[in-house]
Order: structure tokens, then sequence, then C-alpha cells
């Protein structure tokens, strides 16, 4: 049966980054005049090189794309036989021209969206299609941070490939960006945006000695949340600070406790006593209560679990809380791509104590955990 | 209200799903008993898939233990153990069976599937934590799935992920059982039980190892894993079974009587089971007889997979981590090695194709396990078959 797919070239894409720029959104003209070239469009035929070798046939793909430099020239270039296109994009594109083709491919029922651009591009995209329909993205950005991209243009070829053969699946990934308010202050800070679907590895629980079985990500999930209720039931005097991300956010709700997916809320007795707490408002709560746990969860293609954006657990109340007070949660996919757990508090007297810990047993299922090695930016 | 469920209709769709997805399993069928050459599904073949790895299911001594003890005791045992099933040659198996391994006692269960099933739900409870190598589910899942344990998993035989894991627990935990497979049977690499013992004796953690691929392959005379690392009845549960090197059936555990004692008045599957016809047993003593007493086949099959492990890597054919007569034949994508297993089979060589997602998705293997009763011209025959096949496909 044939997969419809989406594909989309970002052909500004990545065009700040040579010269200097933090991205290429609105700045393309500037980008040009300091002299960088189009690169997305060339990084998208590498792609489908790729793909051409690994898949050998593109008998079971429907191609559903943009007129020109936007999908169909790539696609050409590539050999690939069954193109419909479905938008026609002005000659000098921007975010707009992306968006207008998201919507005119959500009218065409397609299973997948691979696209050719960076964070900035995902974003745009993600506005459009949220997490109805798994993103895949050929890395092409000056930043990549959200959790869609393949690692290099050949492994996103690998992973199209898997996906259509069926031996990959649909789960949970971040979109992550620059958060602008704080650029704007002059702070860097990359930060989740959102929780779109991308292509992710499946996880396999042996039920025998030899046989299979696969978990859905909702299965781990339920799992999870039994785990963290257990967790809160055990100990009804102890305050929760639930992080922000898709995982906690689902374990959130089947708990049934409010949540805010890009902050932090406090939960007592099961029910959320603050939501979307700033760090003033930790340090009060941090005074009242004498037990608290922190359930984090990693963000984004790096795995960081502190430091992007969950800046309100500044320094001073991660020491209050205590490294061994925090509780990580992730699905095993999550946790296959992302072999490290990664750590920034911006204290490196803090960081240390993260890198001398050296680990997390991160819980996997219900009371089941598996050991995960800490990586900080200094040590 | 009208019910409209069909009781059986997901017999048939679910094996159909699995059929159509080809996880189903396709049995084939030996003509002969499991030799080194052998006739399945009609066809002559030479076996390198068996885990009789001793040959010992065919030595006359065994055979002819089996007709003994049937000829004397009648062809079953009548009960369960703790009724009226347990015949002197059954305990005289699990004396001489921990004379062999250098513990202080022994029990045997119908199967290694029982022992593990019957045995490990009894050693821990909610307020404990099973620490497991990352790549040995198998040996615990049917266990532990029973239990209300936590569980904790480190990288494959990963030390340093060990000793984290319980140093953590050591904090959090009643008991703490370590479980570890002793020859890992993909990849055939062996668990440092040496240093897992110093770091369980750390925080008073339980060893238990599933030396299923050990029993009669390593250690001295392929007494096990305990053997082959000087440590002999220091692990707390060693557990294996007769059905591999041994040629027969049957699960075992090795330990103190302790243990002993322990196991066989709490695992359901040894008290609720029949214990084995005494053809079993008089074959599981004469097994233990032969590797007391004839050291030849244990060295030949050492002998023989030094030999294609050699010659296999002079073609330039990957084996992996492999360290005992379990031999991946590592090819890359699943399709080459289904496609390679076929070629073989066709051309009369037996080894089975493993795959995403017993394996990683670009490191499908044909596995190969090595067998004392090959010739070395049974190897070279397979040898050639390897390297030509292997060109064909362009994985050498």
């Amino acid at each position: 049966m044939k997969k419809r797919i989406g594909f989309l070239v970002n052909p500004v894409a990545g065009m700040g980054g040579r010269v200097g720029l933090k991205g290429t959104d609105g700045v393309v003209d500037r980008a040009k005049k300091l002299g960088a070239h189009s690169i997305a469009p060339a990084k998208a035929e590498e792609m489908l090189h790729f793909f051409n070798e690994i898949h050998k046939t593109d008998e079971n793909i429907q191609w559903v794309t943009c007129q020109g430099i936007m999908g169909e020239q790539a696609l050409n270039h590539a050999h690939q036989k069954h193109i419909a296109t479905v938008y026609k994009p002005k000659d000098s594109t921007t975010a707009d021209d992306t968006k207008k083709a998201c919507q005119e491919l959500m009218k065409q029922g397609i299973d997948l969206i691979v696209f050719c651009g960076g964070d900035g591009t995902a974003r745009d995209i993600f506005e459009i299609v949220k997490n109805s329909v798994p993103l895949l993205g050929i890395p092409s950005g000056v930043k990549m941070h959200s959790a869609v991209f393949g690692i290099t243009s050949r492994a996103t070829a690998k992973m199209l490939h898997e996906f259509l053969q069926g031996t990959l699946t649909v789960g949970d990934a971040d979109i992550m960006d620059l958060d602008e308010d704080l650029y704007r202050k002059g702070e860097w800070n990359i930060r989740l945006f959102g929780i779109a679907q991308g292509i992710i590895e499946p996880t396999y629980v042996q039920v025998g000695k030899t046989t299979f079985e696969s978990v859905s990500e909702q299965g781990i999930k339920d799992e999870l949340a039994e785990h963290i209720e257990d967790e809160m039931n055990d100990h009804p005097d102890m305050l929760f600070l639930l992080g922000s991300g898709g995982t906690i956010e689902y374990i959130a709700q089947k708990i049934g406790v409010e949540h805010t997916l890009l902050g932090i809320d406090a939960v007592f007795q099961k029910k959320t006593i603050q939501k979307d707490v700033n760090e003033q408002a930790i340090l009060s709560l941090l005074k009242k209560y004498q037990k608290v746990k922190l359930i984090l969860s990693p963000i984004g293609a790096q795995g960081f679990i502190l430091g992007r954006g969950n800046l309100q657990l500044s320094p001073e109340i991660i020491s209050a809380i205590g490294i061994d007070n925090i509780i990580i949660v992730s699905t095993p996919g999550k946790l296959a791509a992302t072999p490290y757990l990664r750590v920034d508090t911006g204290d490196e007297q803090l960081d240390k104590t993260f890198a001398d810990k050296g680990f997390f047993l991160v819980v996997v299922g219900y009371r089941f955990s598996k050991v995960q090695k800490v990586q900080t930016n200094n040590f | 209200m009208i019910m409209t469920r069909s009781p059986t209709s997901f017999l048939k769709e679910e094996y159909q799903e699995l059929v159509k997805n080809a996880f189903d399993w396709k049995l084939r069928e030996l003509e002969t008993g499991s030799k080194p050459h052998s006739i399945v599904d009609g066809k002559e073949v030479m076996m390198l898939c068996s885990n009789n790895y001793l040959n010992l299911s065919n030595h006359p001594k065994l055979i002819q233990g089996a007709i003994d003890a049937a000829k004397k005791y009648g062809a079953g045992s009548g009960s369960v153990r703790a009724i009226a099933g347990t015949m002197d040659i059954h305990m005289e198996v699990e004396r001489r069976l921990a004379k062999f391994k250098g513990t202080e006692s022994s029990l045997v269960y119908q199967t290694g599937f029982a022992a593990n099933s019957g045995l490990i739900p009894q050693l821990v409870g909610k307020e404990d934590v099973i620490i497991s190598d990352e790549l040995n589910h198998g040996s615990i899942i049917d266990g532990v799935r029973l239990t209300k344990a936590s569980r904790a998993v480190y990288k494959h035989c990963d030390m340093g992920d060990l000793e984290n894991v319980l140093a953590d627990a050591d904090k959090k935990y009643r008991r703490i059982l370590i479980i570890t497979d002793g020859v890992f049977s993909m990849d055939g690499d062996i668990a440092p039980m040496d240093e897992v013992l110093n770091l369980a004796q750390e925080v008073g953690a339980m060893t238990y190892v599933d030396d299923a691929h050990g029993e009669g392959v390593i250690g001295p005379d392929g007494r096990g894993i305990g053997a082959h690392f000087g440590i002999e009845g220091q692990i707390d549960i060693e557990m294996g079974t007769f059905s591999k090197a041994y040629g027969v059936v049957g699960g075992l555990v090795a330990g103190s009587q302790d243990l002993v004692n322990f196991a066989f008045n709490k695992s359901r599957t040894w008290l609720l089971s029949g214990s084995h016809p005494p053809a079993v047993a008089g074959a599981q003593l004469a097994a233990i007889n032969v590797l007391e007493t004839e050291p030849e086949h244990v060295k030949r099959l050492w002998d023989n997979t030094k030999y294609f492990k050699k010659e296999l890597n002079a073609m330039g054919f990957d084996t992996g981590n492999s360290q005992t007569p379990i031999t991946p034949v590592i090819v890359g994508e699943s399709s080459v090695a289904k496609e390679l297993s076929n070629h073989l089979f066709t051309e009369g060589v037996f080894a089975l194709p493993i795959v995403f997602p017993m394996v990683a998705r670009d490191k499908a293997r044909i596995r190969t396990m090595m067998n004392a009763g090959l010739t070395k011209e049974d190897l070279d025959f397979a040898l050639e078959k390897f390297e030509r096949l292997g060109k064909q496909l362009e994985i050498v």
C-alpha cells in the first residue's frame, strides 16, 4: 500500500549560520548581503540520493510537495516518479509559504511530512500541523535542537526507509527553538515550544526467551503514570514539582492533575496547588514543604534535563531540592535517541555535582529503571 | 441484550497477524535424532544451530543410561517430586551434580524455564529490586513478571554501570538480586562473573546466573561458569540446564543447602509438576559420568570453535565478541541474514538467522553453534559455503 509523504524544502534555512546570524527567520536579506547561499535544496537532494541507495524503489511512495525549489525540484533530480504538487510559492520564500504549504498538505491526507530546514522551519510546520502528522527533518538549519531531525542526511534517509518498512514507529518529538523574549533581553536560551510527532525507535519487550512484543508509547507512558502515582500515594506529605514536556504532561493527565506543558507545576496530595511557577514561587514553596521531589524528563534532541527552557529551576532551587530528590522519567524510545542526560544549570559547581554523580536511574516503566549517564558542558 | 462475542475467533486472527508480519514460528521437522548430520524437512543437512554442543544426545552411554533406568523404574515417575515422585535416581543426579559443579547442593527442575519462573518469584518481593544486564531479559522475564519487585537494568556487561545501580539500590531496597546470563546467547560472550560477585559482596546483593549456555561448555570439563572463574560455590544461585550440552532435558539450580531447602519448598513449578521420567534421570546421570571421565568431548568442542572462528575471521567475516562456541556471523541487514540462511540450507548447512528486534537493526547475523560431533571435514564443508555465499551476497 502506498504511503503518502509530504515533502517540503525551506530554501532559506541555514543561510544565517555561515554568516554568523542566530537563525535565518526575518533576516534573509541580511544573510544574503553577508554572502550566504541557499543550502537546503542541496541537502534535500543529498538525502534523497541516499534514500534511493537504501530503499531501492519508489513504487510504494506518493510524494505530495510544492512546486519548484520548495520540493518538486529536489524530487525530480532524485528521479522520484510519483509526485503531486499542491502549492506554488513566490520566488522569494518566507515562513508564510511554509505555513500555507502545510495547510495544503494537510488537506491531502498524508502519512508523514519530510522537511528540509532547522528549528525555525520545524516550528512553522508545527504551528499548522501540531501533532496530527509525524515530522521528519533533514538537518539543514542554523539551530536543530528539536527532536525531529535525523543526525545527518544519510541518517534521515535511513529513518525514512525504516518508517516505510514499518520497523520504526511514531512518538513524541519535542519542538525546540530560541526563546525570543529572553533573546531580546540579551539571553540565549532554547526552550520547548510544543510536542510534535516524530519517528522513533519502538520499544520491544521480551516476552519469552526469543519472542518480542512491541509496546506502544502510550503503554509505556501509562506505566510511567502508574509509577508516579504510586510515589504520590506512598508519600502524602511530599511536594511534587512536575517539569515540562510531553511525557510528564501525559502522566499528569493520567493521574488527573492540572499541568502546564511548557512550565513547572506544584502538586501536593495529587492536586495541583500552583500552576506554571516561577523561581520566586518555587522558593516560597520550598520554605513551606520539607519533603520535595522534582520530576523531570529529557527534552529535545540532546536530552537536556536541566538548562533548556526550565530556567525557573535556578541553581539555588536545584541545590535546595537536592540531586537525590530528582526523579527522571522517560520512554525507552526517548532514551535510545539521547544517549546522555545533559545538564547545564548555569552554575559550574552545581554542574560538577551532576558530573560527579555521573548517572541517573531513569524510570522507563512501572518500577523499572535504566542507568543513563549524565553529561555536563564543562565536565 | 444479545451478546455477539465469538469465543475463539481471536485465535485465528492473532495467528494470521503474526504470519502477515513474518513473526510466526515455522517449525522444521527432524526425521533423525539431533545429530551433527540430520534430516530436516526431508533434507540432509549439517546442524550448525543445535544446542547439543557435545553431541551427548547420541552418546551410547546416555542412551544406555536411559534404557536401563526405564527398565528398572518404568516409563514415568508417577507423581510430583513432593509427594511420591522422588526416586533415588533423581536424588543421585542432584548429589552427583553438586559434586561435579563444586557446590554444596543442587536441585533439578523439569526445565530451565521452570527453574527461573519457579525460583525467581520466591526470592524477591515488593520491597526488593532485581538488577539485570540489559541483554539478558530472556533469562529473567519469565520469573520477574511474576514478582512485585522493582527492576533496574545496566548496560551490557558494564561493571561501572552495575556499580552505580548497586550504590543506588543499597539505599532504597530490602533485598537486591543481580541476575545475568553466564554466556549470552546472541553474541556468545561471557559475563564477568568474578567482577559481578565482587560488586555484589560490597552491598550484600544476591547473585543469580543463568548459565544455560555455559553448562558443559565453559569451565574445566564443562563444569560451568563458577568453575570457569574459580569461584565455585560463591555464586548464590548457579542456574543451568540439562537441555543443551548435557544432551537431555531439565533445569538445574546449584548452590548452598539453604538455597536448595528454600527452593524445593517454595518453587511452585517444582512442587506442582510431575517429576522427570526415570529415563531422563538415567541419561542425566550418564551425562555427568561422561563429562567426568571423557574430557575429549569438551576439548573437541573448543578445538572446533577455535578453528571455525579463525577461518571465518580470515575470510573477512565479523564474529563479534564471541568467546564461546556460539559464533555469530554478523552480516548486517535482516534481509541479507535471511537470504544467507536460506542459501545455506539449500546447500545442506542448517544455521538460523537472528534479526531485529532480537539484535540491533544492522547487526543481523547467522548464529552458528559449534559442536563436538563435527569433524574438520564438516567444518571445511561449511566454511566453503560461507566464503562463496558471503562473496556472492557481498558480505565479504
